[in-house]
């Protein structure tokens, strides 16, 4: 690390003129995460040609700020309105939604705020620190290995199934079978895709998402809107959350932090995945398990933390060996081209007054973040004095744009009405949608790599055993796997006997 | 309805950037506003061509270009909007990838569009297809490669951009030229496969020049070949396929067309407009600082071009299919 270079970074952005634009920035990602179906990559790929123009260190700072605000934003929604407004924030559902039902929705807000900081803050610093060290770790991340950390991912299905293990199980297995429709990858065969070509490219994940968490929740304001007795929230006297909770949860925070740098390190998993990682780590470490998924900060801290961390993690392969990790840093690797860089590991040396422009803009935006987080957040508490009649006409439309937005295609809005009458369905027979997200989201991932695995390994189940990071991880999973079945407490009976003699 | 004003207020920015007051030269008879269809999200390459042509395309045309997106099925949702569903009045145009274009209806007989349905306008980038392998790889040159096919058929890993792109069929047709038999592995685009070549998950990545440059230079990649007429300027030190005795030649190609039968006047003008993008010379000092290999084919010889990829990967296709298919 070149230390004169770091320090022309830092001056680079401290300029009146760059801070306006990472509040600017800050300010229009938290605008963008909120809404259901807008996403970080989409606003970044629309402002890249607005800052062709820019001074390259007020262009990277803007797009940077952005991305790190809209990391944060999705929550907002999430916990207000049970509308995850990006991908990642979908696990921030399951308890801050609840929380925002017993009228603690500030409290929840306030925590996501302050642990998103924390997370980005901490990505910022490994990002400045050790991208070097940690981008090399990349490239020990094949198809054998991302396979491995897919079958992880699946166990997690296992513990989401709260109640019943069965209907958990099914909602986990239609979301990995509902992954299958598209084009095969080695085959370039389109299934179950009744010649339809939208669906060549698979079920847009987000599409899904949108349907089987929003569509249901509008339904459900519906049907109670003349009931009343709604709990309002309050808010203003407790967004601030008190220091000896954060300091409660700084053991959450720290280890999800680190989750989300390592899944956001690793291209091909991001903010959505890790936030499922994050969320049942949080859940294995806790005293009490009962309390998540009915109003547990803790499981509000670990989502949010962990997809805000990977916004360095994703930002750390793609500065120390110009390979993205994930679709929103491709694009800031766009934006680095413009001026004139060619992507590759030289970016921290040949062009690090640029380069480190970068990596302090994302930690300042995440400065950024927590003042104008605060005063946005405040303002959109107020979205639960609104009759709920009015809001759920309010997320049914904002569901339907978002849907559309995505891919331009109307196609995409039926299929996400589809999902949304099914999820209402789900709601009403007590089926949770989470392992069902887990489901779309880790499917892909797991097959494609499990067929390139197959390639490399001359078809032999041998080759996960060659990799020892794959052994670890696959050992890892049988473990998770053991522990939600009765084998487990089996295995423990004889140790914990022998440990407390009676 | 917060994308739509984004991207109005973005059009209005890149119009009031690109309208200078001599702009004007011609009015074209298609209207004053160009929607072009793309078939792939924004900020990919096709956004980044679209990005460094449009704009100066505007202002020799003098009109406004607006930018669909639409998504799915490698760009064949777009291509079958502008074949069947676009108006033929030259106000919608589409950036065509080849032999993506023609790959797509030739391997899935669900997609119906055909490029005798569209204007082919103009070819404008080619980016080479190179055979890159990571820098502590045992193959130091592509005969290298070549003999530990030859000793063990059907084991050393190629990776490329997926079936159906421009690398699995060069892959194969470099195994037809040589007699030899790789094990084709498909990644979802060229990053990821140029980054396994790179942790030496795979032998070895087909790829494309543009997109592993800054890797090559680097020292984290090394190119053995690349399928170019003659040795590029940027790595003169890499051999083409064809000094090594393998006549194949292939890349990946961007250009734009029309719907078919577009008025004969508006062809003309927007040929004519590429003709001229290609003279000036801050495009193609902008193209270069981007890593863009400029190959601008207009009209009937990029239509030519087209008709040959069509019936070359037809063949391909015909041969391989029922090894691919399994």
């Amino acid at each position: 690390m070149d230390s004169s270079l770091v320090m022309i970074g830092l001056t680079n952005v401290l300029s009146v003129n760059n801070i306006a634009c990472i509040l600017g920035g800050t300010l229009l990602g938290l605008f963008v995460g909120a809404m259901p179906g807008l996403s970080a990559t989409m606003a970044l790929a629309l402002l890249l040609p607005l800052t062709f123009s820019f001074d390259p260190a007020t262009g990277l700072s803007m797009l940077a700020s952005l991305y790190v605000g809209a990391s944060y934003g999705g929550s907002i929604a999430a916990i207000l309105l049970r509308t995850p407004g990006t991908p990642s924030a979908a696990a921030t559902v399951l308890d801050g939604f609840p929380l925002s039902q017993q009228g603690k929705a500030g409290q929840a807000l306030g925590i996501s705020l302050f642990a998103s900081f924390f997370g980005g803050l901490m990505s910022g610093i490994a990002l400045l620190t050790a991208a070097p060290l940690l981008g090399t770790l990349v490239l020990e991340f094949g198809p054998v290995e991302l396979f491995a950390i897919a079958v992880l991912g699946i166990t997690i299905i296992g513990s989401l199934a709260q109640g019943s293990v069965i209907s958990g199980l099914l909602s986990g297995g239609l979301g990995l079978l509902l992954s299958t429709v598209g084009m095969d990858l080695t085959t370039g065969t389109p299934r179950m895709t009744f010649g339809q070509i939208n669906l060549f490219a698979g079920i847009d994940f987000t599409v899904a998402l949108i349907g089987l968490f929003s569509v249901p929740q509008a339904l459900t304001l519906i049907e109670n809107s003349h009931r009343g007795g709604k709990v309002a929230s309050r808010i203003t006297d407790r967004l601030m959350p008190r220091w000896c909770t954060i300091k409660q949860l700084m053991p959450n925070i720290l280890r999800s932090s680190g989750i989300g740098i390592v899944v956001g390190l690793i291209p091909g998993t991001g903010g959505d995945t890790a936030s499922w990682f994050a969320y049942n780590e949080a859940k294995r470490f806790a005293k009490d398990k009962s309390r998540f998924g009915k109003g547990e900060i803790a499981g509000v801290a670990a989502p949010e933390a962990a997809n805000n961390a990977v916004v360095g993690g994703a930002l750390i392969p793609t500065i120390a060996l110009g390979i993205p990790g994930s679709s929103s840093t491709a694009i800031l690797l766009g934006a680095l081209m413009v001026q004139g860089i060619l992507p590759g590991p030289n970016l921290l040396t040949d062009y690090g007054d640029v380069t480190y422009t970068l990596i302090w803009a994302v930690i300042l935006a995440n400065i950024a973040l927590l003042v104008v987080g605060l005063a946005f957040t405040k303002m959109s508490v107020s979205v639960t004095r609104i009759p709920d009649g009015f809001i759920a006409c309010a997320i049914l439309t904002l569901c339907i744009i978002g849907a559309f937005a995505i891919n331009n295609s109307l196609f995409d809005v039926g299929l996400m009405l589809g999902f949304g009458l099914f999820g209402y369905w789900m709601s009403k027979a007590g089926v949770s949608p989470a392992p069902m997200v887990i489901g779309l989201i880790l499917g892909p991932v797991m097959e494609t790599s499990f067929q390139q695995s197959m390639l490399i390994g001359n078809d032999s189940f041998g080759v996960f055993l060659e990799s020892p990071i794959a052994t670890v991880l696959l050992i890892l999973a049988l473990l998770s796997i053991l522990q939600a079945t009765p084998f487990f407490r089996w295995l423990r009976a004889p140790f914990k006997r022998r440990l407390k003699p009676d | 309805m917060h994308a739509k004003p984004l991207r109005h207020w973005l059009t209005i920015a890149a119009v009031a950037i690109s309208l200078s007051p001599l702009a004007q030269a011609a009015d074209y008879v298609g209207g004053d506003e160009i929607t072009v269809l793309q078939g792939f999200k924004p900020g990919g390459g096709s956004d980044a061509l679209a990005q460094l042509v449009q704009p100066r395309l505007s202002e020799i045309l003098g009109v406004d270009f607006v930018n669909e997106y639409m998504p799915g099925a490698t760009g064949a949702v777009a291509w079958t909007r502008l074949a069947k569903q676009s108006p033929n009045d030259g106000s919608t145009i589409s950036i065509t990838n080849t032999p993506m274009l023609m790959t797509n209806y030739i391997m899935n007989d669900a997609i119906t569009y055909k490029t005798d349905e569209m204007t082919p306008i103009a070819n404008v980038v080619t980016d080479p297809g190179i055979v890159v392998v990571s820098a502590d790889s045992p193959y130091q040159t592509i005969e290298d490669l070549f003999a530990a096919a030859e000793q063990s058929p059907g084991t050393v890993t190629i990776g490329n951009s997926g079936v159906g792109g421009d690398d699995f069929f060069t892959t194969i047709l470099l195994e037809q030229a040589k007699g030899l038999s790789f094990k084709k592995v498909p990644f979802q685009g060229d990053g990821p496969s140029a980054t396994a070549a790179m942790g030496g998950k795979i032998d070895a990545s087909f790829n494309n020049v543009g997109n592993v440059y800054g890797q090559v230079e680097s020292g984290n990649l090394r190119a053995l070949a690349v399928f170019a007429e003659k040795r590029l300027t940027s790595l003169p030190d890499v051999p083409t396929m064809k000094e090594k005795g393998v006549d194949v030649v292939a890349g990946s190609s961007r250009g734009y067309s029309a719907p078919a039968d577009i008025p004969e006047e508006a062809r003309q003008q927007l040929i004519e407009a590429f003709q001229t993008l290609a003279k000036d010379p801050d495009f193609q000092a902008q193209a270069e600082k981007r890593a863009m290999n400029l190959d601008v084919v207009t009209g009937d010889d990029y239509r030519a071009m087209i008709d040959k990829m069509e019936s070359d990967y037809r063949e391909i296709w015909d041969s391989v299919k029922d090894q691919v298919g399994r």
